[in-house]
């Protein structure tokens, strides 16, 4: 008898659990579900910042920079003179340090114009739309850049000799090098895109540019002075007018001590220049420090400087003496604290003046623009106020006014903001219709405030981002530790702003949680107990097959680029 | 952050019966990640063992020996001395146990083949009671838990047992205790206990329960972390029983860790305040060892 | 090669001779010999096999179960304590349908310490799934081991082999030890139906739900129900190569017999004595020794029984609250015949006490003389003499 005849039934087992499909337990599912990071939102040009520090920090600079061109066609110029309102939102403030975002921008910028990285973009067509650019200040060669990169042909139409607006004429060299400003400037050019320099648009001008292009963006700033309304104010010089004096190489020498009336980034340009002058210089400004328009870190540089702000004072009387000024100034005093963020509203305070002597005497109060480059008013029925340009359609063709003329803050990346904003609406337009604009550049948001990507009016991956932003309460800190800032080696004396080298970009921006998006963490993979987490070409998969839905790859997603959602049945 | 250097093979499969959130399952799969196909697991009374896979499936692509509850340490021994007689000395065999089974009425077996130097890795993954038969308590338990057996006011007064202690006391090569809400420290220690054949390796491993923890389950991960994070959990490895190394120093005090668990709320501020005083006792005396364990002779 | 041995001795040799892999170990008397033996041979090289000194007689079972799931022969010992400590083991061997091997030399149970001979602890296992052979003498516990892995391993299920305390295990008598060519003949390597094995993975000993389990236990029924005839052509084939067999059962005498004694273990061996003795005075009586219990000879029993009148059983052992096993075995083997015999329980030799000649020649007597069996097992021997504990002086001694 063979005993292997013998049949056995015992406990022994061999087939796969995984024939249970246990996602029939689930009564939350988890999902890969990007958000939008509070610095991007922040940002006006609605820069990828989380996604732009995650490239650099792993080595892909070429990418982080195309990732930059996308919606900004000036990283080098912002990262130098950009208010960095991503930084002041930044969520790794509340756990050490604001990332150094202008900083990363700065090297990246840079990194951009040594390897000319610049976009693609589609050759100029002769049957192309094409769109006449008054103005080229960072808003025209914004709008330029973007119109170019949705097909459009452009030609730029500049009063000044040299391309550049304020960024030229108005900043200062310490704070903008020249060299930067012109490599960034010829980006544009490359793109096929005439800039005709020395060509002041009148009226004349105007029509013709009407008849000859489909469009019109109007981007010729605030070239206008506004005058200080006080006795003797006519023979003081205008600060932008000297700024640009300076920026000319017509370098008067100049000593001893002077005023800036003023509290705008213009009047801290020109006190801060005055310093590097060797003058003692002292800014006079009506209402408290705290309410001056100047961006805060400038004020700050300022105070390090040497600037002296002589807070609630404004000039009554200039009399010009034998040599120098003598400035009767009346006492301020706050008649009402604004409120959050509002300046405080001042009157002068009766019978108290002060009699100052200075040598120089500079304005630097505001500006305005031209009165027939004024955009229409708020009630004029052709017209749409987006959030950084108005759209008309009254004229023979349509007419985009943007930059200084219609943001409501005036800076570098507001201009590119309203070039960027100007050339999604005139597309729309063109394309869809009127009533299509506003909807359409709503869709393109990035959070809910109104910075625009282009990359989701080009339908790209962005889009599908949530426009819910990133609280810190979401950040996993388990996966963080405190590490202070990168700083950057200043040696006394030094004068210009500081730039990262590539192992400290790379540092600083490993430093950013990447709020929002994947970054390949791999913790979701890592600790599902269902193994149902798998890594596709493009990102992971979750199995719902198996997903018992228990959320430990959403809190366990140090960056919240996960959501958990009730099943439904 | 990137988990680098983690093995990306996975041994177990999906589909087992798992509560959601389940630390065991986790710790297995870590465990199977750095140890590799060559391994029998041994599976005495616990959790793993229904997690297994009822007949006739098997939630692991490994051999499993399912034993009888006390047996661990000693089934062990049998399936090692059968693989050795055969010549195989290379497939590692992995006692998986819990810690009723390890701290309870395993201990025999397994002291028993820790003091016979079997060359075998023991792991207890370790979620503080009884919890496949309901959440009773255990000597694993730690001094403040509810559990259906220290129900009400009649919460647990004893102290947990020390088993890294009690296994270092037996001189085996490598005792180390692992969490997983550290992933790369724990497989870096399997990794380690595989290379050292010859001898008995203990690895403690702290495996959340959400179910007897009272907690939700995605909060799995975070409160084994706080457990290390707050040194009511230390992560340390002991060698030839005599010299320790911490591996890592938490900065939070058991506050949060206790805030976080409903096995924990009926505490009341003193009784929280001696749980923190023991912790920290228990802290210092263990920070003291390294130092002193220099000093010790090296091994015979 | 004939050997003057202890019967402990004859169960070492054995174990030695068929290669067994793995031996696991805990001192209990009167066993301790076996594994001391076992131990030397490990130690000096003459048994190439893995000596594991467990702490306990549970972890000895568990360990020989670790090693039979890695396919390898393994073996341990025990007696009475030990044995009952590892009993939940004990299903599980079975229950995992192991062919481990097991020598339990039969030893009183405690309280009141007692390490004399007494069936009552290997026959409070009898339910586990265990087959069961009590043996005789030193040659029949000799050849019962080696044949017992060949049992065994023909059926999956693992095998008691049984001997007396002291009568057996520590009693020397010559015992031919077989040579090992001639038991690598009988006794091939094990073939293991299954094993853990890393390059084929799979997973022993799952939970088994209600609608599975009821199959696993009657396929253990099915081994053990194939183990009778396996054993007779184990049997068969040992006595070709060595020219011994000692059968399931063993009838002496019992054709024409009036009343046959039932008995097993060492008291056989006396048994043999008084029937002889009482054939020469032409009395009508026979002797059935019962080898196996599990799985039991239920009709060899009954045609070795057909015709016969009375069968007096001699119990060793006894179930509180019942009988005498071997009587309620008999019995229920018995019950379905066509006239079957009256079953007589006699309870005799527990912890140690001789079952002499005179006493089987009174048991014989008994039955004779009685016309019907009483309904309560007959304990033999009682003493009369000992006295009621101090603190119950109403108490009147039987």
């Amino acid at each position: 008898m063979d005993f292997h005849d013998l049949s056995i039934f015992m406990s022994r087992s061999n087939t796969s659990t995984a024939i249970n499909k246990t996602g029939s337990w689930r009564f939350m599912r988890p999902a890969y579900r990007e958000k939008t990071a509070p610095c991007s939102a922040a940002c006006p040009t609605g820069a990828d910042i989380a996604q732009i520090q995650m490239l650099a920090a792993t080595g892909q600079l070429k990418d982080a920079g195309q990732r930059l061109l996308q919606e900004n066609p000036f990283p080098a110029i912002c990262g130098y003179v950009c208010f960095h309102p991503c930084q002041n939102d930044c969520l790794r403030a509340n756990f050490d340090e604001a990332v150094a975002v202008s900083q990363i921008e700065k090297f990246l910028g840079r990194y951009l114009i040594e390897t000319s990285g610049n976009p693609p973009c589609s050759s100029l067509s002769k049957v192309s739309p094409k769109v006449a650019i008054v103005g080229a200040g960072p808003a025209g060669l914004s709008a330029a850049f973007f119109l170019r990169s949705l097909g459009y042909g452009c030609e730029v139409f500049e009063a000044q000799n040299e391309p550049g607006g304020l960024l030229r004429w108005g900043i200062p060299a310490y704070r903008l090098p020249l060299d930067v400003l012109r490599s960034e400037v010829y980006r544009i050019e490359q793109m096929d895109v005439p800039i005709h320099c020395d060509r002041p648009v009148d009226a004349t001008l105007r029509a013709k540019l009407s008849k000859r292009f489909d469009a019109v963006f109007v981007g010729c700033g605030h070239s206008r002075p506004i005058a200080l309304p006080v006795q003797g104010a006519e023979a003081v010089l205008d600060g932008l007018a000297y700024l640009k004096q300076l920026r000319t190489k017509v370098n008067p020498r100049i000593q001893g001590r002077a005023a800036v009336i003023g509290g705008g980034n213009s009047a801290i340009d020109v006190a801060r220049s005055l310093v590097r002058l060797g003058v003692e210089t002292l800014v006079i400004y009506r209402r408290r420090q705290e309410d001056m328009p100047a961006f805060t870190a400038e004020i700050s540089r300022a105070l390090a400087e040497g600037v002296e702000i002589r807070e609630l004072f404004t000039p009554l009387q200039i009399e010009p003496q034998p040599s120098g000024y003598n400035l009767t100034l009346q006492k301020m005093k706050v008649a009402n604290h604004g409120g959050q963020g509002q300046r405080a509203t001042v009157v002068a305070d009766a019978g108290r003046t002060r009699n100052l002597h200075v040598d120089h005497v500079f304005t630097a109060i505001g500006a305005e623009a031209d009165p027939h480059w004024q955009p229409p008013e708020r009630a004029f029925p052709e017209a749409l106020h987006l959030s950084h340009c108005t759209l008309t359609k009254s004229h023979p063709k349509p007419v985009v006014y943007g930059g200084d003329l219609t943001n409501p803050i005036r800076s570098v990346a507001d201009a590119i903001a309203s070039g960027k904003q100007a050339a999604m609406a005139l597309d729309t337009y063109f394309t869809s219709g009127w009533h299509a604009v506003e909807p359409r550049l709503k869709a393109c948001r990035v959070g809910r405030g109104s910075s625009l990507s282009m990359e989701i009016y080009k339908s790209g991956p962005r889009g599908a981002r949530l426009d819910q932003l990133v609280a810190f309460e979401q950040i996993n800190l388990d996966y963080f530790r405190p590490r202070g800032r990168s700083t950057v080696g200043l040696s006394s004396g030094e004068t210009r702003e500081p730039v990262f080298n590539n192992v400290e970009a790379r540092r600083e921006a490993g430093r950013c949680f990447n709020c929002g998006i994947c970054n390949d963490c791999d913790n979701c993979r890592l600790f599902c107990p269902e193994v149902a987490v798998t890594k596709t070409k493009t990102g992971r998969r979750i199995d719902l097959d198996y997903c018992k839905g228990c959320g430990i790859c959403v809190t366990e997603c140090p960056r919240d680029a996960m959501v958990l959602t009730a099943e439904t049945p | 952050m990137r988990q680098k250097n983690q093995p990306v093979t996975d041994f177990l499969r999906p589909g087992h019966v798992g509560c959601p959130g389940c630390g065991a399952t986790i710790a297995m799969k870590f465990a199977l990640q750095a140890l590799g196909s060559k391994t029998i697991v041994v599976i005495p009374a616990c959790c793993w063992g229904i997690l297994a896979g009822a007949y006739p499936q098997s939630s692991l692509e490994v051999p499993i020996l399912q034993t009888a509850f006390a047996t661990g340490g000693a089934v062990a021994s049998g399936v090692r001395a059968a693989l050795d007689a055969q010549g195989d000395t290379e497939t590692v065999v992995m006692t998986w146990a819990g810690d009723g089974g390890t701290f309870d009425i395993g201990f025999q077996a397994l002291s028993g083949a820790a003091e016979r130097g079997e060359d075998f890795i023991y792991v207890c993954y370790d979620n503080e009671a009884y919890m496949n038969t309901g959440v009773q308590r255990s000597s694993a338990t730690p001094y403040g838990t509810r559990t259906t057996t220290t129900p009400g006011q009649g919460w647990k007064k004893t102290r947990k047992k020390n088993i890294i202690e009690a296994l270092a006391a037996h001189r085996i090569p490598y005792a180390a205790t692992a969490n997983i809400a550290f992933p790369e420290d724990m497989i870096r220690k399997f990794q380690k206990a595989k290379a050292l054949k010859g001898g008995t390796r203990f690895l403690h491993v702290l495996a959340t329960c959400p179910t007897g923890w009272r907690i939700p389950s995605e909060q799995s991960i975070k409160v084994a972390r706080l457990a290390s994070q707050s040194n009511i959990f230390p992560l340390y490895e002991v060698t030839d029983g005599i010299h320790y190394t911490l591996n890592y120093e938490g900065d939070q005090t058991i506050a949060a860790y206790l805030e976080m668990q409903g096995r924990f709320k009926h505490l009341n501020p003193e009784d929280k305040n001696r749980i923190q005083a023991m912790v920290d006792e228990d802290w210092q005396l263990l920070k003291q060892k390294p130092a002193r364990s220099d000093e010790s002779p090296s091994k015979p | 090669m004939k050997q003057v041995l202890e019967g402990s001795h004859a169960v070492s040799e054995a174990v030695r001779l068929a290669r067994v892999s793995v031996v696991s170990a805990y001192p209990i008397t009167p066993q301790t010999h076996i594994v001391e033996a076992l131990s030397d041979y490990c130690s000096d090289g003459t048994m190439p096999a893995r000596f594991l000194c467990v702490e306990s007689e549970h972890s000895a079972m568990a360990a020989v179960i670790g090693a039979a799931s890695c396919g390898v022969r393994a073996f341990t010992a025990t007696s009475s304590q030990g044995l009952a400590y590892m009993h939940e083991l004990l299903h599980w061997a079975s229950g995992a349908r192991l062919p481990i091997v097991m020598a339990v030399v039969n030893r009183a149970l405690a309280p009141g310490w007692n390490i004399w001979a007494d069936q009552t602890d290997s026959l409070s296992q009898r339910d586990t799934g265990w087959l069961q052979l009590y043996c005789e003498d030193g040659q029949e516990v000799h050849d019962t081991v080696l044949q017992a892995f060949r049992l065994a391993e023909g059926v999956n299920l693992p095998v008691m082999v049984i001997l007396d305390a002291f009568f057996l295990s520590h009693t020397y008598e010559p015992v031919e030890v077989a040579d090992q060519g001639a038991v690598d003949r009988f006794l091939p390597a094990l073939v293991p139906r299954f094993k853990l094995d890393v390059n084929e993975p799979y997973a022993l000993g799952q939970m088994a739900s209600p609608a599975v389990y009821m199959e696993m236990r009657h396929s253990i029924q099915m081994g053990m129900a194939r183990a009778l005839t396996w054993f007779a052509q184990t049997e068969q084939d040992f006595s070709e190569i060595f020219q011994r067999t000692y059968g399931a059962i063993e009838t002496v005498a019992c054709e024409d017999a009036d009343v046959v004694l039932i008995v097993s273990g060492t008291a056989a061996s006396t048994c043999r004595l008084v029937v002889t003795e009482l054939r020469a005075r032409g009395e009508r009586v026979g002797m059935l020794k019962i080898k196996m219990l599990r799985p039991f000879p239920t009709q060899a029993v009954r045609r070795a029984l057909s015709g016969v009148a009375k069968v007096a059983v001699v119990d060793r052992n006894f179930s509180f609250g019942a009988s005498g096993i071997f009587a309620q075995e008999v019995k229920a083997a018995l019950y379905n015949m066509d006239r079957p015999p009256q079953v007589y329980s006699y309870i005799a030799g527990l912890g140690g006490r001789d079952i002499t000649t005179v006493l089987l020649e009174q048991i014989w007597v008994a039955t004779r003389e009685t016309s019907a069996p009483s309904e309560e097992s007959i304990w033999m021997e009682l003493r009369t003499d000992l006295t009621a504990p101090p603190d119950d002086p109403a108490e009147e001694p039987k």
